[in-house]
């Protein structure tokens, strides 16, 4: 029993950090339609980036920080160069374009951090385990889940409250609409995916902290899209939800069934379950249903 | 409408025509000369780098023309082909080596031909199998299944269990003399490139012929509005499958062929990076045409060969860049398929046609 609690605990908390870069998934998806298949390496650029200036003596803080503004700049780059001319276009193009880009991304940043596995060294958060009755989880999976928790509420109040949220949401729902009334597209495309490279950064600065960072690091950016799929494909409470169930998921896989089937089922898990979901239920928890025939 | 330019004078009487592979004798002369070319002058004249070479350019576009009949005429979106490829050349190597052939077999030499044609079949199942959801769903949906495909194939079905049988472990490793063709072993470059270029060369007719038949343009009506192909009386879930079967299929043969060319083979041979790559060959190539297919499969390996050539007088300069290599082509893979879609969409097989036509009409080119 306790073993099934603190495997449901771990994986909430894993989870909380996938639902943030699902999250960054769903935005992207929600305003311009475009389906990444980038973000695992734009988590890997983000949590390098903050690796290195953490190794250079930066805070960790400070270093974060420094990463989301590199995301930022970053995410406008991409969207500007590569996506702005492809709006409109068949989806297997999208798709490619964001399967170039990853791999172009996965290239650099090998070729300028190499492949070796890198830890942040002094660690940022004490090995420490913390007990709450019966469970007891490491210092960093906590850490890690407050800080996705408080990121994401800040993501969310601001799609909610600013009026830079309100113009994404509005693009988001109709663009047309939201053209004649005067907000900008094209801006809002650039901040769909500034702001999933910040988020994107985040998370995998938090996981490199759980496990060390390397290349395997960006396999996050594959295990968004069970999360997506499950909340359904434009969802923010969707992703978010899906995000958690699917951390919890691979855990209780990873400690229940890896007897059985040993080896990589905690990572197949996943896509196996997406899989047999899609059969049952294309539009996912919560996405919109579109009703057409296949 | 045919494609090719005729000339002057020169009309199509009726459908059979129209549709003909050799519309004029030139064309015939210009395809003998080709073959010519492929069977004679390259494997006397070109030394053994570049046999390899061709070795791979034949094996990716056997790999990409399943992708092709999927992407390009289909309209099935896949990102998970590699798996197929690999259930291909998996099925062939455990026959061959785990099988207890008949000794009269193994004397005649057929214990490799029939193994391909099994793992064709088997490979073609696995993919049917994988292709039942796109009743269900498609585009983007349909690509997550497929994703799904690679991943418990090769990821998890092989490198778990199927690796352990014999108690191998890793990697399958194939002797020299296990692999032969009749009186033929197939023990050097030159041979496998004469295998290779056999299929190659009946793959590519038996898709062209398949397009240009009744299934094939069901397939067409599909790619472009499934609705009304549906209207029109098409069975939808049939011909996808079957498309989904003969893609599978084709991929079969492309991993049995290429076991040949490999002492061992293991789960890396087919990463989920080879089937990204095989849909980045038709793209560049061009999406929906046969040609293009070889075109990018010669594009993108020619390239990534050359790439190497310039980076290795560097190395001396720079050692580390060697090591690098592999990054630097991977990079230059995602950045090549970037810049394709965005200025070049229709691939290179619109360029080629348009070259042609532009020597067709010359010199009065309006």
């Amino acid at each position: 029993m306790d073993l099934f609690l603190m495997t449901i605990a771990t994986g909430l908390m894993v989870g909380g950090i996938y639902a943030l870069v699902a999250l960054g998934w769903v935005l992207i998806y929600k305003c311009s339609g475009v389906l990444n298949l980038a973000m695992g390496e734009m988590t890997l650029i983000g949590a390098y980036t903050s690796l290195s200036f953490y190794s250079m003596g930066v805070p960790f803080l400070a270093s974060l920080l420094i990463s989301l503004i590199i995301g930022f700049i970053l995410g406008i780059l991409t969207e500007r160069i590569f996506l702005d001319r492809l709006i409109g276009e068949p989806v297997l193009s999208v798709i490619m374009v964001t399967v170039g880009l990853s791999f172009f991304f996965k290239g650099i940043v090998e070729l300028i951090w190499g492949t070796d596995t890198r830890v942040f060294d002094p660690p940022v958060f004490s090995m420490e385990p913390i007990k709450f009755g019966p469970i007891v989880v490491g210092q960093v999976y906590v850490w890690s889940f407050i800080a996705a928790m408080i990121l994401l509420v800040i993501f969310v109040s601001f799609f909610k409250y600013t009026q830079w949220g309100l113009s994404m949401q509005a693009t988001a729902d109709d663009e047309m609409a939201a053209l004649s009334v005067g907000v900008s597209a094209r801006f809002v495309y650039a901040a769909a995916w500034a702001i999933a490279f910040m988020a994107a950064g985040v998370g995998g600065t938090l996981l490199g902290n759980i496990n060390g960072l390397n290349i395997s690091v960006g396999y996050l950016g594959l295990l968004v899209l069970p999360a997506v799929v499950l909340g359904g494909l434009n969802s923010v409470p969707g992703a978010i939800v899906g995000g958690l169930i699917i951390g919890v998921l691979q855990n209780l896989t990873g400690a229940y069934l890896d007897k059985y089937f040993p080896g990589g089922v905690k990572e197949i898990a996943p896509f196996v379950f997406m899989a047999v979901f899609l059969l049952f239920k294309p539009h996912g928890l919560w996405g919109w249903e579109r009703i057409e025939r296949v | 409408m045919s494609t090719t330019f005729l000339p002057c004078g020169v009309y199509h009487e009726n459908y059979a025509q129209d549709h003909a592979w050799f519309q004029t004798n030139l064309i015939k002369g210009k395809m003998i000369l080709l073959f010519v070319l492929l069977y004679v002058v390259i494997p006397w004249t070109a030394d053994v780098y570049w046999i390899s070479v061709m070795n791979q350019v034949g094996y990716t576009i056997m790999g990409a023309l399943g992708v092709q009949l999927l992407i390009g005429y289909c309209g099935q979106l896949t990102l998970g082909h590699a798996a197929f490829i690999a259930v291909g050349a998996y099925t062939s190597t455990l026959l061959i080596l785990e099988f207890p052939w008949p000794q009269f077999l193994l004397d005649l030499g057929l214990a490799y031909p029939i193994s391909i044609v099994v793992a064709a079949v088997v490979a073609g199942i696995w993919s049917v199998l994988f292709g039942l959801p796109s009743a269900r769903v498609k585009g983007f949906y349909l690509i997550l299944t497929t994703m799904a495909a690679q991943f418990i194939t090769v990821d998890f079905l092989i490198t778990q269990y199927i690796s352990q049988i014999g108690g191998r472990g890793q990697a399958f490793s194939l002797p020299t003399g296990t692999i032969k063709i009749g009186p033929w072993t197939i023990d050097s470059d030159v041979k496998v490139y004469y295998m290779i270029l056999t299929f190659v060369v009946l793959c590519i007719a038996a898709v062209a012929n398949l397009i240009r038949s009744r299934v094939g343009r069901a397939w067409i009506a599909i790619r472009d509005n499934d609705i009304s192909a549906e209207v029109m009386g098409i069975n939808l879930v049939q011909y996808k499958l079957m498309a989904f079967f003969v893609a599978g299929f084709i991929g079969g043969i492309a991993g049995a062929c290429w076991i040949s060319n490999l002492a061992a083979i293991s789960p890396e041979h087919f990463p989920w990076f080879w089937s990204l790559w095989l849909v980045g060959v038709i793209l560049i190539g061009g999406v929906g045409s046969i040609h293009g297919t070889v075109f990018g499969a010669l594009f993108m390996v020619v390239v990534m060969e050359l790439l190497q050539m310039a980076v290795m007088p560097l190395s001396d300069a720079y050692p580390k860049l060697l090591m690098d290599f592999l990054f630097i082509k991977e990079s230059a893979f995602g950045l090549s398929i970037c810049l394709f879609l965005l200025f070049e969409p229709n691939g290179l097989a619109y360029r080629w046609w348009q070259i042609k036509n532009y020597f067709n009409l010359w010199p009065f080119s309006y």
